[in-house]
């Protein structure tokens, strides 16, 4: 099989015209599957015996935290390659996606502390789960404060990259801070190596909600990756060409 | 140039600007007496939160005095001068935290006596304390000289530096604290400054990579 396809992603001008036929059908299918999922959860997923229908949160809650780590996980690979290889795409990549791990993970935290109120008894806890949460919102926030505090935009890079890569650190503490610690939050609920225990009409339309997260993020950064190439290449002759061909 | 006299120049910088370190400490000291004031001054509340609070103090006070670690460098163009001079310059990062890290631990083991007595900290508990603050502030100084080279071309850096740099101290802080909490009832603690010591072990692995990387991208 060849990557040649592959490794022409790292120049603005193949993604960019890759990512125009991409991004629609993948933040599109993302939609209808957040549309048919949390439906399905919504209002046909049998209720919980014990919880009742408050568990129905679970379909925003796991998805949105799943997301917020998985954003924050690329993010660190993003900078390790560009503070490695030095590849133009991977600040780009950066400065799409930390805004919209930040929103995962806001919604995480306010859905996981809805989903509190009425099963905990208390809308907060300081425990290692939800404090580790806390931090990676505010990691996100340093990396979107930095970028615009910063003017020299090769300095801007690079520092977001830095504080990208360090804060990796902190992903394996909130993946097993509900081994390590003796916390509220319960153990994961999804695992690759095993079935869930919760019945199959119960955690399909979680499958269906978590993927879709990820096509609509997918979805979303291309698209947020397309802007940014416009304003970073705005003198190449090649993106006028491109952006006259379309008409505007 | 060679390491050693870099080492002796940067005593000396310390030395000659003193009024840096006394602020800091004096943010220190200001900090520890918000809490008996903003708080409660009474025994019930402050000897079980005395260890915390000198902790959160001195993290604090690190952010603080490492903000213009760079900066005089940075504005009178000697920070070049190390980054062509030939020298490893993540040795003379490890160089210049170390002088930092010295000038302001002396002055602080030498305070915490004094600040945990008027905390009414539980006897017996002292000696975890100043020992956690040993092994803990070079970690808060190594990942600290991170932040301090991501903000040096910034006038007003302070601010976005604490945003960025509090973060990684939490667990630091956290680990430091149940240390404390653990003495203070009796139970086991060396394994929690284990971990305290291998927090700073990996902030000494990390800092010399990623400052040199934002200094000479400061730079150029």
């Amino acid at each position: 099989m060849s990557w040649s396809w592959f490794h022409k992603l790292g120049s603005p001008k193949w993604f960019f015209q890759w990512s125009k036929k991409w991004a629609p059908p993948v933040f599109c299918l993302g939609v209808l599957g957040i549309v048919v999922g949390t439906a399905w959860g919504l209002a046909f997923a049998p209720k919980d015996y014990l919880q009742g229908n408050v568990f129905r949160i679970i379909y925003l809650h796991v998805p949105s935290a799943i997301l917020a780590e998985s954003c924050y996980l690329s993010l660190g690979i993003a900078g390790f390659v560009f503070l490695v290889w030095q590849m133009k795409m991977a600040p780009i990549f950066i400065k799409a996606m930390a805004p919209i791990g930040a929103v995962m993970a806001a919604i995480a935290l306010f859905s996981g502390s809805i989903w509190g109120k009425p099963t905990w008894g208390t809308w907060w806890v300081w425990d290692a789960r939800l404090t580790s949460v806390l931090v990676l919102f505010m990691l996100y926030m340093g990396i979107i404060a930095i970028q615009n505090a910063l003017d020299d935009r090769v300095l801007a890079d690079k520092a977001a990259a830095v504080i990208c890569v360090v804060g990796v650190i902190n992903l394996p503490i909130i993946k097993y801070s509900v081994v390590w610690w003796n916390t509220l939050h319960q153990p994961a609920t999804f695992s690759f190596m095993k079935k869930p225990d919760m019945p199959e009409v119960m955690w399909m339309p979680l499958l269906i909600c978590v993927v879709s997260f990820y096509l609509f993020v997918a979805g979303l950064v291309i698209w947020r990756m397309q802007t940014e190439i416009l304003r970073r290449e705005h003198r190449a002759s090649w993106l006028k060409t491109e952006v006259v061909g379309d008409g505007i | 140039m060679t390491y050693f006299s870099y080492f002796k120049a940067e005593c000396l910088v310390l030395f000659r600007r003193k009024q840096n370190l006394v602020n800091a400490l004096l943010f220190f000291a200001l900090v520890i007496v918000l809490f008996p004031l903003g708080v409660d001054p009474s025994k019930a509340f402050l000897a079980p939160a005395a260890g915390g609070i000198i902790w959160c103090a001195a993290a604090l006070a690190t952010v603080i005095s490492l903000e213009s670690m760079f900066k005089e460098d940075y504005a009178d163009g000697s920070l070049e001068q190390l980054l062509v001079s030939g020298l490893s310059i993540s040795w003379l990062v490890l160089l210049k935290v170390l002088v930092h890290w010295l000038g302001m631990i002396i002055p602080l083991l030498l305070l915490t006596p004094i600040f945990s007595e008027m905390l009414f900290l539980p006897d017996g508990v002292l000696g975890v304390l100043m020992t956690t603050l040993l092994l803990g502030t070079p970690g808060l100084f190594l990942i600290g000289s991170i932040g301090a080279s991501l903000t040096v071309s910034l006038r007003q850096g302070a601010l976005l530096m604490l945003l960025l740099i509090l973060p990684f101290y939490f667990p630091i802080i956290i680990f430091s604290t149940s240390a404390i909490q653990a003495v203070a009832s009796g139970l086991p603690y060396s394994g929690l400054l284990a971990i305290i010591g291998a927090i700073s072990l990996l902030a000494l692995v990390m800092s010399p990579l990623m400052t040199p990387i934002c200094l000479k991208a400061s730079v150029r």
